[in-house]
């Protein structure tokens, strides 16, 4: 009769990859997480420099603002949110989702917007919702990198 | 103008998801990742315009 404990050394090594716990890395203090996460949102890529990840954070940052400029170059639109007195909260919805989608590219959206790029619409341009999807992405993508730094410096990944 | 754009998109999006992906364990396997993934967002873009195409509004 085997006891529980020799069962489980035979039967483990079979289901390593299905019942370990998750892997833990080396977590950093609360305040360098929070560090991580500001890096992030304003130097896309920031995060992972910050954090030691600087060929990883390299590539975030040429893709990233990459894509956001070049959204611009497509005509793309600087969004802000917009009055509108029809609508419920006399705000233009829309345009809110659209600023939060491009804001989170960070430094790059301040950029533009000190430099007074994008800020006049050319919906007659032939590229003009290209552009406006090159920066959504960008700023979409860059919040997942914020979380995927988060993670990083909470030791939940390598 | 508009399958260039297309898999510009899909290509910075794939590199991003397979950079940040946790399962794949070496190079290789990141790398086949992103390439699922870049895969999956043309076949499923391509499919959708001839889906969509017929429609006139």
């Amino acid at each position: 009769m085997q006891t529980r404990d020799e069962l489980s050394d035979k039967v483990s090594p079979r289901f390593a990859g299905v019942t370990d716990s998750p892997k833990t890395y080396q977590a950093t203090s609360p305040p360098f997480r929070i560090a991580a996460v500001v890096a992030a949102w304003l130097v896309p890529g920031g995060g992972h420099i910050v954090l030691g990840r600087y060929w990883r954070g390299l590539l975030f940052l040429v893709l990233i603002s990459g894509s956001f400029f070049f959204g611009l170059s497509l005509h793309g639109r600087l969004y802000w949110p917009q009055t509108d007195k029809t609508a419920m909260f006399h705000v233009d919805l829309i345009s809110v989702l659209w600023t939060f989608a491009q804001i989170g590219a960070g430094s790059c959206y301040w950029l533009a917007q000190a430099l007074g790029l994008g800020l006049v619409p050319r919906p007659e341009a032939a590229t003009y919702e290209y552009g406006n999807t090159f920066m959504f992405l960008a700023g979409l993508l860059n919040y997942l990198l914020i979380m995927d730094a988060y993670d990083i410096a909470a030791g939940r990944k390598r | 103008m508009h399958l260039l754009m297309m898999s510009m998109y899909a290509s910075i999006t794939a590199i991003v998801l397979a950079a940040i992906e946790q399962k794949p364990e070496s190079t290789r396997e990141r790398v086949i990742h992103g390439l699922k993934v870049f895969a999956s967002f043309m076949v499923i873009g391509l499919l959708l315009s001839w889906l969509l195409y017929p429609i006139p509004w």
